[in-house]
Formats: C-alpha cells, sequence, structure tokens
C-alpha cells in the first residue's frame, strides 16, 4: 500500500460576503447566512506519486481548495493533513517590482517561493538560461513585455523540486514560441515531483498525465475517477 | 501495514504557534527568514524614488523642504525663532516620519500584499517587519543631511549624536506594534486605513515636531500633560538633544514610559497580529 500524502477531512470554508459594518449588523437581526460557502465538506486522499487533476466551473472551489491543501487559508472546520513539503505554482512573477532589474526580481521571487540566499545564487544561471532574457536580465523590470516577465517568472518558480505540486492554471504562458518550452518545463516537473495536484482547463491535457481526476461543483466533490469518465460526468453537468 | 500508520508523518497544515508565544517568536521567525526580508526592503526601499529624477536625494529634500516652510510659517506666527528651529523640526519631520510611515505602512501590510499572501504561505509577520526597518533604512538616509547642517552652525559633533538612530529605530518600534494591532482588522475594514491617515496627520501637530519640548514646558497644564502623555515626546526630544550634543534633559520618567509603551505595544500587537491574521487573510 502507498502512502498517503494528503489527507483532506470534513474540510468546509465559508467566505464572507458583506464587507461593511452596517451589513453585519443588518444580518445579523435578520439572522441572514450572509457567507458564500465556497467548500463544503470536502474528503479527499491522494497517494504518493498520484497526478491528480482538479476540473469544474469557475467558482466551484478549485483555487481555494488548493490555497488550503498549501496551507494559505486555514479551514473553518475540517483538518488538513500532508507530508512532506508543498509548493504551488500559480501567478508567477507575483511580487514583482518594475523598479529593480531581472536579476534582482528573480532573488526576490526566489525568496518568496522560499529558496534560501546559497540555493538562489546557485541555480540563477539556470534561469537567467532559461528565461531567454539574456542582456535584458540587468534591465529594470518595468522595460519587459508581459511574455519576458512570465517567462522570468516560470523560469524562477519551475527550478523548485517540492515533494508535492499544486499547479493553477498556469500552463503555456508566454508568446506561443516560448509556450511549448513551459509546457515542456511543466510537464517536467510534474513528472519530477512525487505528487502533483493540477487545476486545469486543459482536459486533453489532464487525461494525459492524470491517475485520477477530481470534479467539483459549487464547493462540493462531485466524483472522483479515471479521467475520462470524469470529464464525460463535467459534459453531463450542464 | 495498518491504515493508520501511513499517517504518522502527515502533519496538518498551517499549524499556528500560540499567540502568548507570538512576541518572541516573531523576532526568531524575522531572523529565520532574513533573505526573504532583505530582498522585501529592498524592493520597498529601491521603489520608493526610483521613478524620480533625484532618487534618494528626495529622502533628504523632503523633510528640508518641510522644515523651511514651517520655519517661514513659525517666524509669521510666533516670530523670532530660536536660531536652531529649523533644525528642530527638521530632526522632527525625521522622527515622526519613521514612525508615521511605519504605522500606516504596517496598516496596510496585509492589504497590499494580497498577492504574495494568496501564493504562498510564510509567516505574515514578515511584512509588518520587513515594512519597518525599510521605513528605518529610509529614515536614516535622510539623517545624513544633518552632517552638513552640525557644519553650517558650527556645532561640534559628538558621541551624543548616537541618540538620532536610536530616535529613529525606537518611533519605528513605535509605529509597528501599534500597526499590528490594526494590521489584520484593516483586512476587514479598510476604514481603519483611512482613520490612521488621519490619526498620524493630527499626531504630527500633538507630537513635538513643530514645537520642542522646552516650548511646551512654558504653556502650564496643558503643555506637560501632552509631555506626559505621548510616547513619541522620548525619541524626537532625544534625537534634538543628540544633535545639540548634550545628554538628554528629559526626565526619566518619561523615556522608560516610551520604551515601556514601545514594548507593550508590541507584545500586545504581535499577540493580536498572530491571532487573528490567519482569519483575516479570507477577506483579501
Amino acid at each position: 500500500m502507498t502512502q498517503t500524502v494528503i489527507k483532506v477531512q470534513n474540510v468546509s470554508l465559508e467566505y464572507p460576503r458583506h464587507r461593511h459594518l452596517l451589513s453585519i449588523f443588518t444580518s445579523k437581526m435578520r439572522k441572514q447566512k450572509n457567507n458564500f460557502q465556497a467548500l463544503e465538506n470536502i474528503n479527499i486522499e491522494i497517494k504518493k506519486g498520484e497526478v491528480i487533476g482538479i476540473i469544474g466551473n469557475n467558482g466551484c472551489g478549485k483555487s481555494t481548495l488548493l490555497r488550503i491543501i498549501s496551507g494559505i487559508i486555514p479551514p473553518d472546520s475540517g483538518e488538513c493533513l500532508v507530508a512532506g513539503n508543498i509548493s504551488l505554482l500559480a501567478g508567477l512573477g507575483t511580487g514583482f517590482s518594475g523598479h529593480q532589474t531581472g536579476r534582482e526580481n528573480a532573488m526576490l521571487y526566489g525568496s518568496i517561493l522560499g529558496y534560501s540566499e546559497s540555493q538562489m545564487v546557485e541555480i540563477l544561471p539556470e534561469i537567467i538560461e532559461f528565461s531567454e532574457l539574456g542582456a535584458f536580465i540587468e534591465e529594470p523590470l518595468r522595460t519587459y513585455s508581459a511574455g519576458m516577465k512570465a517567462r522570468l517568472g516560470l523560469a524562477v518558480a519551475s527550478a523548485i523540486e517540492p515533494d508535492i505540486l499544486l499547479i493553477d492554471e498556469v500552463l503555456g504562458v508566454g508568446d506561443p514560441n516560448f509556450k511549448e518550452k513551459s509546457t515542456n518545463r511543466i510537464m517536467e516537473m510534474v513528472k519530477g515531483a512525487g505528487t502533483v495536484v493540477i487545476v486545469s482547463h486543459s482536459f486533453g491535457m489532464l487525461a494525459e498525465v492524470c491517475d485520477r481526476v477530481i470534479l467539483m461543483e459549487k464547493g462540493r466533490v462531485h466524483s472522483i475517477g479515471i479521467p475520462k469518465e470524469i470529464i464525460r460526468n463535467y459534459y453531463d453537468l450542464e | 501495514m495498518t491504515d493508520d500508520k501511513p499517517a504518522i508523518n502527515l502533519l496538518p497544515v498551517g499549524q499556528r504557534s500560540s499567540s502568548l508565544s507570538a512576541p518572541f517568536s516573531n523576532i526568531l521567525i524575522a531572523h529565520e527568514y532574513k533573505f526573504l526580508m532583505k530582498n522585501l526592503i529592498g524592493r520597498t526601499v529601491r521603489g520608493r524614488y526610483r521613478n524620480s529624477m533625484l532618487g534618494y536625494l528626495w529622502s533628504v529634500l523632503e523633510p528640508l523642504l518641510l522644515s523651511i516652510v514651517y520655519y517661514f510659517l513659525f517666524n509669521m506666527l510666533a516670530g523670532n525663532p530660536d536660531r536652531l528651529y529649523g533644525v528642530w523640526v527638521l530632526i522632527g519631520v525625521i522622527i515622526w516620519t519613521s514612525f508615521g510611515k511605519t504605522l500606516s505602512a504596517t496598516i496596510t501590510s496585509l492589504s497590499a500584499n494580497k498577492g504574495i499572501i494568496n501564493l504562498i504561505y510564510f509567516p505574515r509577520v514578515i511584512f509588518p517587519i520587513s515594512l519597518m526597518f525599510s521605513n528605518i533604512v529610509l529614515s536614516l538616509m535622510s539623517c545624513i543631511v544633518i552632517f552638513p547642517i552640525l557644519y553650517a552652525y558650527g556645532v561640534e559633533p559628538s558621541l551624543y549624536l548616537l541618540y538620532i538612530p536610536a530616535a529613529v529605530f525606537l518611533s519605528g518600534f513605535l509605529g509597528i506594534g501599534l500597526g499590528m494591532i490594526f494590521a489584520p482588522l484593516n483586512c476587514v475594514q479598510k476604514d481603519v486605513e483611512h482613520l490612521f491617515r488621519f490619526i498620524v496627520r493630527a499626531g504630527f501637530f500633538f507630537s513635538p515636531v513643530m514645537w520642542t519640548y522646552e516650548m511646551a514646558l512654558e504653556r502650564g497644564t496643558f503643555g506637560s500633560t501632552l509631555l506626559t502623555l505621548n510616547p513619541m515626546v522620548t525619541p524626537i526630544t532625544m534625537a534634538r538633544h543628540g544633535f545639540a550634543g548634550h545628554s538628554t534633559t528629559l526626565p526619566t520618567f518619561s523615556i522608560v514610559y516610551c520604551i515601556s509603551f514601545a514594548l507593550i505595544m508590541w507584545v500586545v500587537g504581535s499577540m493580536i497580529f498572530n491571532r487573528y491574521e490567519r482569519q483575516a487573510v479570507k477577506y483579501l
């Protein structure tokens, strides 16, 4: 029996909906529910070495679930257990500062993602090479195109080698030339990482790489199973 | 292998350390995340004046210009100020800015870093601490202007000048503690941020920035009450005495009051921040 590395037990989460003082009082008076149920009683167990896909319509709680697993948001009830270090690949280039050079931003982004200084110094040449920025790496980031920023972001983020990799819709970034390279890089990461959870709308890719797929609907797990069946379920939903 | 066994190294994610130990653990966290802090401080400090021609010079120019304005204002209203009045205002502005900027930055520390917070988990206390150090660095850079002024006024530099960086640190530390109490609340209600912008502005007048400790002493009960209650009196006055090159004439009570005030704010702020930041992040 292989080891369970992610165990989500009875996890529920509500997002507060109203943000004004007055509405807090009025809703208390009317005993109205003023929260948005993002996740409701989720139970998932993921084994070591599995590649799991999560699909579902926008707002069904896919990204929220990844945030719970990576410890960004604590669940209101239930528990999430994880074995090994975990890394969320999302929003490439978050925290970049336009005033600093590409090199400085690579260091900044790397430190945000949890690299140590010595690790960063070691992998920096590799990052610069992969990002194909050449001499641009010494230019301030505000002079970069969106594609260049995405390349730098991916180059830094993909250097991580976590036990558990969570991917939230970051496939195929950059211009068409780089798209293939970036997809390949992420596929390499998927193969290299022990366990992977991918949130994506590219069903073709999911069917290819995933062992199991989870279909979510309105904060609940609709079904879990082999990719083809679950993707069919998704189309039956509508 | 039984069913329970594989769960041995399964650890719950996002465990929070006890908020009772927060005032101490936050210091250890800051040490542990030095590299991240260094980069975040670099981002803030380099970002502040980067798109301007005069760049860093603005950190010196801003308090300098402000003190010139107040010099003329004071001349017009009260007439004939102290020879060093302009310098007192300059020092007051620098020290007050260290406090005010740290306070406002700490209050918005969570909401301003929404992107990073939604990307990865690390102890969020890193944000206020790195912002405090950024503002201390910027204030220390402003302090450089004091050297040519010493020369211009023919004041002999002395070791008491060290009061000035000490005052920058103390006021920054006052700012972070107070700010951390309200930072989680600001995620829920943005009003906090607006309220504190006003408080920082009003506090400017209730602290000895445009006036001095000595002036307030001549104002009877109102002046002395203000001097006793306002913790910002100590750092600003200390820095001025440091410039003048003598040991501070502040009563020991004021210094003890200010330092304990800052420490209590840090303790309370750390506890509240660590207790509520995880919940507050949901509102971002």
